[in-house]
């Protein structure tokens, strides 16, 4: 007994320095697991309230960009309600159905800025100060004024991380627009405005400048939403599927304020395609 | 030793504020972050106790993780630093029992070693946290450059606070 004390004693040094890297590596594999998650991210109390005062002091800074884009998305979006209204005041007389407008607020937006962000890592992350009690949950879609920017991933009370779509572990649904050719959005690395669209099908008809949107197969984003324009096809041995060459539209180096979207029939759908796959 | 305990717990909580508000959002050519918070564990005595050096390494990485979501990342890396800072501050110094209770720094061992010594930590630092990040082999020159470019400005940092600290 007293040989084993003095062995442990002797050599305590290096169980606590295995343990320590024990408990790094679990942390380094396991980082998907979400209960846990919450304490090891940013969204956690502290962190958010690191992050929530040093943007109250940072966010003047940025206040001029910020209104600039504000200013032209708003006369954008101002000309965008004026035609719709139009078209809207012709269907009326046509549309009495209640489900048609149940639709057409299927999706909702809930406003946050952005307070923490990363994109000099392979899988970047960056943190909102909106969470669980403001409606956020985790699996809902991101966008900023430009475009998609990514998907939330852990809520904590007031704050919420967010998986940016710099993340090589995430992949996004996204077609060209106008056409039916969808493939997965993968970002490499590296350089922030670029990602790739891969196994879109090798017959799909392109032209470069085309728009990139999302694909509205899942819940997450609805169809339509910007990502990107097409700079061109990269070349591949694969016989069947194009890889194509995104320039994205966010500026992920800049994100200020974005769009958490909330869609009302998420539930219902998943709940849907449960059942599916457990038949 | 009260008042130094107090003014290492303050340098803690400082470097990782600087490093997770400020150095995260500072990279230079695309490729290099400056990676201040080890400076707390190059500036740790060298004859504190072992298993309290490799926890406040263990602490200071998982402090860092947590606030720029890299979980066990810097925690790893931090661990395996302070494991190593013993052995590379005696390739470069006499074992001299004088300067074993001191933190190290320009007053203590020279311009010249205390260059080494800094650079050396930033050097192995850098290479690790790059190398498990990107965990795949097949981009190595490009994992390298970004070490290399965040090792440089980590020791330029460093030693600019250093050598301030010191004149005062």
């Amino acid at each position: 007994m007293r040989n084993l004390l003095n062995f442990l004693i002797k050599y305590s040094t290096w169980f606590v320095f295995t343990f320590y890297v024990l408990i790094s590596c679990i942390l380094l594999v396991k980082s998907s697991d979400n209960h846990f998650s919450l304490y090891m991210s940013s969204a956690n109390a502290i962190g958010g309230a690191i992050y929530r005062t040093s943007s109250e002091v940072t966010d003047y800074f940025g206040l001029l960009s910020v209104n600039q884009r504000l200013q032209e998305s708003n006369a954008k979006l101002e000309s965008e309600v004026l035609n719709l209204r139009q078209q809207l005041s012709q269907y009326k007389v046509l549309a009495q159905d209640s489900s048609e407008s149940e639709r057409m607020n299927r999706f909702g937006y809930i406003g946050a800025s952005v307070i923490n962000n990363s994109t000099r890592h392979p899988r970047n992350h960056f943190t909102i100060d909106r969470g669980s009690s403001d409606g956020v949950e985790p699996g809902m879609g991101v966008v900023d004024q430009s475009g998609v920017v990514g998907i939330v991933d852990v809520t904590g009370k007031k704050t919420s991380r967010v998986i940016s779509l710099l993340n090589q572990n995430q992949h996004f649904s996204a077609k060209v627009k106008d056409t039916p050719y969808v493939g997965s959005l993968t970002w490499r690395g590296d350089d922030p405005s670029i990602a790739f669209l891969e196994e879109v099908p090798r017959h799909a008809k392109f032209h470069i400048g085309d728009t990139i949107v999302t694909s509205g197969f899942s819940t997450t984003f609805p169809e339509g939403i910007d990502i990107g324009t097409v700079m061109g096809k990269v070349k591949t041995t694969d016989d069947t599927f194009l890889i194509l060459k995104i320039r994205l539209a966010s500026n992920f180096k800049t994100l200020g304020t974005v769009r958490v979207i909330k869609d009302a029939l998420k539930h219902e759908l998943d709940s849907l395609n449960s059942i599916g796959t457990y038949e | 030793m009260n008042k130094s305990f107090i003014s290492y717990i303050l340098l803690f909580v400082i470097l990782v504020l600087i490093q997770v508000l400020l150095m995260n959002h500072i990279v230079l050519f695309n490729s290099a972050v400056c990676l201040i918070f080890i400076y707390f564990l190059i500036k740790l005595p060298i004859n504190l106790a072992p298993n309290l050096l490799l926890t406040l390494g263990f602490l200071l990485g998982l402090s860092v993780d947590i606030l720029s979501d890299t979980p066990g990342l810097n925690a790893l890396c931090c661990t395996i630093l302070a494991s190593l800072k013993k052995p590379v501050f005696y390739a470069y110094e006499q074992h001299d029992d004088q300067k074993r209770n001191v933190a190290p720094s320009i007053g203590t061992m020279g311009f010249l070693n205390f260059s080494k010594y800094i650079f050396s930590l930033s050097a192995i630092y850098c290479l690790l946290a790059f190398f498990v990040e990107y965990v795949n082999f097949t981009e190595v020159v490009q994992i390298l450059i970004k070490a290399g470019g965040s090792t440089l400005f980590t020791f330029l940092v460093i030693l600019a606070i250093d050598s301030l600290i010191y004149k005062n």
